[in-house]
């Protein structure tokens, strides 16, 4: 493997850092629309075979996670006093 | 005069007359027994001699089973117990990812980069739970 591709273990990193950020979001449609996004998107592009489809595919995923690690901290600022229908 | 019990052995080698050598070496010796015994639980007995096996408690592998087989929509006969190695059951590496996410969740326990990557089989992801859990308490 080339020195630039990105390992799979750099993936799988990325992907619990995103669910674990989407666990942080007080708000219960953002935290369900973060987990379902990651997981959808990290599906379909499971089986990207070209090295820079699968880096650029990892540094959109990593701007994504810097989005919602940002908007976690501003959201908790803001947070709703009352819980979500959904929520258990 | 040597008791038989651990607890008594401390009491008795104060008023013991015996050669010092004797009495230091018993306590040294013995309560080393005696304070392995008694100062663990039941739940880290188990898990200090034998670490494989039977380290974890069957409502924890049971637990583990159930949001096994939910996250990866087995179906109702498929039969998951504590020896079933995730990639048996179908699992890729996303998958066993999002079972310990389930499993944190569930459990209210955090796992480390590392021991999330080494969990292999359900038995792993119970014992490293109970490990977890009693760290926690």
């Amino acid at each position: 493997m080339a020195s630039a591709a990105i390992s799979r273990g750099e993936i799988l990193h990325l992907y619990r850092s995103l669910l674990r950020t989407a666990r942080q979001f007080c708000d219960y449609n953002i935290r369900e629309y973060t987990k379902r996004r990651t997981i959808d998107a990290f599906r379909q592009n499971q089986n990207l075979t070209d090295s820079s489809a699968i880096s650029a595919a990892y540094s959109d995923g990593k701007s994504q996670l810097d989005v919602a690690k940002r908007q976690a901290i501003v959201y908790s600022l803001y947070a709703p006093t009352i819980k979500s229908v959904m929520e258990a | 005069m040597a008791a038989s019990t651990n607890s008594l052995i401390s009491m008795q080698s104060r008023s013991g007359m015996a050669a010092s050598r004797i009495c230091s070496l018993k306590p040294v010796s013995v309560s080393n027994q005696g304070r392995s015994f008694l100062s663990f639980g039941f739940r880290s007995m188990p898990a200090r001699s034998l670490r494989v096996s039977c380290a974890a408690k069957p409502e924890t592998v049971e637990k583990v089973c159930e949001i096994v087989k939910k996250q990866l929509a087995l179906a109702e006969g498929t039969p998951v117990n504590g020896e079933s190695k995730f990639t048996t059951l179908g699992a890729d590496s996303l998958d066993t990812v999002e079972i310990v996410m389930g499993l944190e969740e569930a459990f209210g326990i955090s796992v480390e980069e590392e021991s999330a990557q080494s969990i292999a089989t359900v038995q792993d992801a119970a014992d490293l739970i109970e490990k977890l859990v009693e760290k926690k308490d």
